[in-house]
């Protein structure tokens, strides 16, 4: 092998260059396709192909944007309360949702008697798809801000104690060996290896159970508030305002995606002690 | 040592088979206790039997309850099955192909975080009420999730198994036809599996917002007369049918993937 060092290096930094051009390649081809497609529907809707009543073009909807940012027709709300007021129920339903959901299916997961006892009930709620409960719910408690969380607590906490559960289960029974063989009591053993053997499957379960919330919440504005994003859809409908119903799509779409990083951002903090290299 | 080792044994049998009947009698309680306090709104159980068997014997709107049950069904497995043909082909696109992912899979994941209840409004000011919009939708949630699968499913190909393959000549035909796609197989399986379970739930909520059949118009006929025992009737029905369908298609993927077992 006669390869010298300055050669080598060389052709580190081709293949570097290389690598960069690929991700500069990337991104423009990502950027071209996003425009192309918003330019390609600004056409159509300008060109009559789609009708304006139906879809309006990207143009009106950023219009419409600006304009509900400080205006509260036609729903009654301008666009940032309708966001906040959103926001907080869904986060709120979630957060008291995981923290009762993920313990419960942590412990039903490594505590058999825990879980004969609460299954049952479990597996009854199980299977009702969370917006099944909303007439029961609006009926119970009201078209407000409570019946809203219950809402959001319900589909929340299905998903929450499944993956728990699943992911506790899932704990290397070596490493318990090991636990016990050390002298680690059951309990002792459940929260330094269990927990934290989970803990993946838990963060899983929280993102779909975020996405889930997220979903049930604009259903239940939709299907009874007088507040919110889901609120501004169905206003929008009725009044035949699609520029409001796009509008309430993208901006449900950005705050959905902008939770979920977050999420992730969380779980890439927690979990760092997992990345071993 | 051997006799309380023996007794606790014991003792924890017999709540093994105990706390079970202990919870369901506990729910069964708070909710006499909760249809005591509030009588109008809450129907008692005698009700709700009542209302079973009359929705089972009697038909609502000209249709029995298994015709709405299968109205229901038939609008989610439509939807589901475009959504398989047109998700598979459109993730192995764009997990395969980089040119392609950077151009539609963009506009992907910009149009993926929207919820598919979100299109409703949308769909139905374009569509009306009909069977297509209801297609429509359930073709929209199961895309997303058939695109997602696949595309991580191709994603997870071993790159030293597709060069041993075009280092013995294969085409880029035959590596996506005995390499790739076999990969992503299992991927693509739980994809069609999540699919019948949200096409189950975004058909519900497609007919709650409007519909003349399915069981989700039910529910919105029980609760604008405020017969609450017609819709936890309807919920129960709901539950069953999901429950049956998780199960079916459990059985259907052990048949079709016996490697997975």
């Amino acid at each position: 092998m006669n390869l010298d060092e300055n050669k080598v290096l060389e052709l580190q930094k081709q293949y570097k260059k290389q690598q960069h051009h690929k991700k500069i390649k990337h991104f423009v081809l990502c950027c071209v396709g996003i425009l192309s497609f918003l330019l390609l529907w600004q056409l159509l809707s300008m060109s009559g192909l789609v009708n304006e009543k139906y879809l309006p073009s990207p143009a009106a909807i950023f219009k419409t944007f600006v304009y509900k940012l400080n205006h509260k027709a036609p729903d009654g709300n301008t666009l940032l309360t309708n966001i906040w007021s959103s926001t907080q129920v869904s986060v709120l339903g979630f957060l008291f949702a995981a923290s009762i959901g993920i313990p419960l299916g942590l412990l039903m997961g490594w505590f058999g008697l825990v879980d004969r006892f609460v299954s049952p009930v479990f597996e009854l709620i199980r299977p009702v798809p969370p917006i099944a409960w909303i007439p029961i719910v609006v009926v119970l408690i009201g078209v407000n801000i409570q019946a809203r969380a219950v809402i959001i607590f319900l589909a929340t906490f299905v998903v929450c104690v499944l993956n728990s559960y699943t992911g506790i289960r899932l704990t290397n029974q070596t490493l318990i060996n090991v636990a016990k063989t050390f002298g680690a009591s059951n309990f002792e053993t459940f929260w330094k290896v269990g927990i934290p053997s989970a803990l993946p499957m838990v963060f899983t379960g929280a993102r779909l159970a975020l996405g889930g919330a997220w979903m049930t919440l604009v259903a239940a504005e939709m299907l009874a508030s007088n507040s919110g994003l889901g609120n501004m859809l169905s206003a929008g409908r009725k009044l035949a305002r699609p520029d409001i119903v796009v509008l309430g799509m993208v901006v449900i779409g950005a705050i959905g995606a902008v939770m979920i990083s977050g999420l992730n951002r969380l779980e890439k903090h927690m979990l760092r002690w997992m990345k071993r290299d | 040592m051997y006799y309380t080792y023996n007794t606790r044994t014991k003792l924890y049998k017999m709540m093994y088979w105990i706390l079970p009947v202990v919870s369901l009698i506990l729910l069964c309680l708070l909710y006499l206790l909760a249809v005591a306090s509030n009588p109008i709104i809450l129907p008692s159980p005698e009700l709700i039997i009542q209302r079973f068997i009359s929705m089972v014997s009697k038909p609502i709107k000209g249709v029995s309850i298994w015709g709405h049950i299968g109205a229901s069904l038939i609008r989610v497995l439509a939807g589901a099955s475009i959504a398989w043909v047109f998700g598979i082909l459109f993730g192995i696109m764009i997990g395969w192909n980089k040119t392609c992912d950077a151009l539609f899979g963009s506009v992907f994941l910009m149009i993926r975080p929207i919820p598919p209840i979100a299109w409703i409004p949308l769909i139905v000011m374009s569509f009306g009420i009909g069977e297509f919009p209801k297609i429509l939708l359930v073709f929209i949630g199961c895309f997303t999730t058939m695109v997602t699968n696949t595309y991580s499913g191709v994603k997870m190909v071993n790159k030293e198994i597709v060069n041993v393959g075009l280092i013995f000549g294969a085409n880029q035909s035959q590596i996506l036809r005995d390499i790739v796609i076999p990969t992503a197989l299992p991927s693509i399986f739980t994809g069609i599996r999540s699919t019948i379970d949200n096409g189950w739930k975004i058909v519900l909520a497609a007919e709650m917002m409007g519909a003349a059949t399915g069981i989700g118009a039910l529910i919105t006929r029980g609760w604008n007369e405020l017969d609450m025992a017609m819709v936890l009737v309807c919920i129960i029905f709901i539950a069953l049918t999901g429950a049956a369908l998780s199960f079916l298609i459990q059985k259907i993927e052990r048949v079709l993937t016996p490697w997975d077992r």
